[in-house]
């Protein structure tokens, strides 16, 4: 498309769309940085004033909210290590070796993203109860790499498919075995690949409630998600500190976006269209 | 060069590459295929609190089925998550179109501001869901001042709290939420359409809405079939947006299927209902996800991209 004649007017308008477009973001941070009696006053408040930080004390006085804090970065990190653990092998092989069932195996992984969380959490729950899965760390964690697995395959396997077979042949030549090809040669080449996965992974991990609803019965595992939603119920009207723990959910997700934010969007793009 | 290297057999290679699927390929049948199967199982067996640990009860064959079926709820959950997700889907995809559209110009910023709409998409859902529970509120909701700022104070509303307006509400969350996602890949589609065509249009004398319509809208078709489908998937599955920001209520004004299925099963307990009401919620994107993937199928094997 031809360079438009004012490039700056779609700048301004893109601006203002976007800026309406992320007013609710800006409302949850700027409700958690003003005091709790100017809240609920009949006219809100653009600009906090006076900005206060009492609404985080009041949130982070909540007890378990720094528990429930640890336990997400527990579980979203263990999400993204078994998730590449298992999801690296198996798009090597898948698109690198000549074996049967490689094409069902595929399959299998675009239709394993179909069923609802709902349908696996309701197996999950009596399954994980009976093998004593429920209530630990890798029972949620295993629950949510079952959402991440086949998208991580699905994203790597394009990638190793783009990395030219001649490398791998001249490292094989050498009298490297396969597992060494594929940590010499091929994983230094799919860096981005590997960086989109674990992001994304790592947001879904951090981002997911329905299994911590279902599979954590008490504090001890239980992630913020969880935490976050039974606070509306409990301090329904506590605006102030509800937002404050909305933001602190929200800031590890914005950080981990604005650092991969270039491959995240690539792998983003390519797990979805590309299939 | 050693001399075993260059006829390093294939079997060989072969059994390794089994040797790497096996770890991933176990783990998803332990922990994704077998629930799946065994939530069938429950479906026709009548599982109940007591049996939970000792191995279900007596079969039941379609019991479950003609329970869940008979019921209105089941029904009612049904119509609301059409609703819900046609709704969702009409806008999403339309403002999507609209700021792909947009983004699709080069201009100074576009990038960063590309990035920045994304963000909604990101965030976690429930935090999603608090947000606009607080946005919508009665008092003192931004939304509510905003409509008080233009208009009478009659237009001030408790969207969340009213049964006839719950749903608009949550879907207007999830339209904000599945925008960003909407934009982008619409975007990768408009990327690959080939400037030239508008530049000889243009030169023919076509305005800007003719272009749209004769080059750009029939161009991207086969991308806004992908987006729609993909689309559909995610949607019918919602649950967490919901599940904060109404819980399914008031009375049932919200209560979508994915929310039935969980109260049959985790708030009632009726075990072998909510399996059976959770394959019938796994129908519609089962069927969607068999009409994508035959179309993926087909555009590989054209070549095609997307």
């Amino acid at each position: 498309m031809k360079p438009p004649r004012h490039p700056w007017l779609l700048t301004a308008t893109a601006l203002v769309i976007t800026a309406a477009f992320l007013l609710p973001v800006y409302w949850m941070a700027k409700t958690s940085l003003t005091p709790p009696d100017r809240i609920l006053a009949p006219t809100p408040q653009w600009v906090p004033a006076p900005v206060t930080g009492e609404n985080y004390s009041t949130a982070l006085g909540y007890q378990g909210l720094t528990r429930a804090l640890v336990n997400s970065l527990v579980i979203s990190s263990g999400v993204v290590a078994l998730t590449l653990l298992l999801g690296v092998p198996l798009a090597y092989a898948l698109a690198r070796v000549r074996m049967r069932g490689s094409g069902a195996m595929v399959l299998a992984l675009l239709v394993a993203q179909l069923p609802p969380a709902i349908v696996l959490a309701a197996p999950l729950f009596i399954l994980e109860r009976r093998a004593g899965l429920d209530d630990t760390y890798a029972g949620l964690i295993a629950a949510d790499t079952t959402l991440t697995l086949p998208f991580t395959v699905i994203v790597l396997r394009p990638v190793l498919l783009s990395v030219p077979p001649e490398l791998e042949e001249a490292a094989l030549v050498d009298g490297c075995g396969l597992p060494g090809v594929l940590l010499r040669v091929v994983l230094p080449l799919m860096v981005p690949g590997l960086v989109a996965a674990a992001g994304l992974s790592f947001l879904l991990g951090w981002g997911e409630f329905l299994f911590g609803l279902t599979l954590a019965e008490g504090p001890d595992v239980q992630p913020v998600t969880v935490l976050l939603n039974a606070f509306i119920g409990q301090h329904g009207t506590a605006w102030g500190a509800l937002m404050a723990t909305a933001t602190l959910i929200s800031i590890p997700v914005v950080c981990v976006f604005a650092l991969f934010q270039r491959f995240i969007v690539g792998g983003l793009t390519a797990g979805s269209v590309r299939g | 060069m050693r001399p075993r290297s260059g006829t390093q057999p294939s079997a060989h290679r072969r059994r390794a590459g089994y040797l790497f699927c096996l770890p991933g390929t176990a783990f998803l049948a332990l922990f994704l295929a077998y629930p799946l199967f065994y939530n069938a199982w429950t479906s026709v067996h009548d599982v109940k609190l007591g049996q939970l640990l000792g191995g279900g009860g007596p079969f039941n064959g379609l019991d479950n089925y003609r329970v869940v079926v008979d019921d209105p709820a089941f029904w009612h959950s049904v119509r609301l998550s059409l609703v819900f997700t046609l709704g969702s889907l009409a806008f999403q995809f339309t403002i999507g179109f609209a700021l792909a559209l947009l983004f699709a110009r080069p201009f100074p910023l576009n990038g960063l501001l590309r990035s920045l709409l994304l963000v909604a998409w990101l965030l976690p859902p429930v935090v999603s869901g608090t947000l606009f529970r607080w946005l919508l509120d009665a008092e003192s909701g931004a939304y509510n001042a905003l409509l008080r700022a233009v208009g009478p104070d009659s237009l001030s509303h408790d969207w969340l709290t009213d049964p006839s307006t719950a749903l608009a509400g949550v879907v207007l969350a999830n339209i904000w939420v599945g925008v960003p996602f909407n934009m982008l890949l619409l975007l990768v589609g408009l990327h690959t359409i080939d400037p030239e065509l508008h530049e000889a249009a243009a030169i023919d004398g076509a305005g800007p809405w003719q272009r749209f319509r004769r080059i750009t809208l029939p161009l991207m078709r086969p991308v806004s079939v992908t987006v729609l489908l993909l689309g559909l998937i995610y949607t019918f599955k919602v649950f967490d947006i919901v599940f904060v920001m109404t819980g399914g209520g008031p009375v049932d004004a919200t209560r979508v299927l994915s929310l039935y299925v969980y109260e049959v099963f985790f708030k009632f307990f009726r075990f072998g209902q909510g399996a059976a009401a959770g394959l019938l919620l796994l129908v519609v994107p089962l069927l969607t996800g068999v009409i994508y993937v035959r179309r993926l199928r087909r555009e590989e094997a054209a070549g095609g991209a997307v």
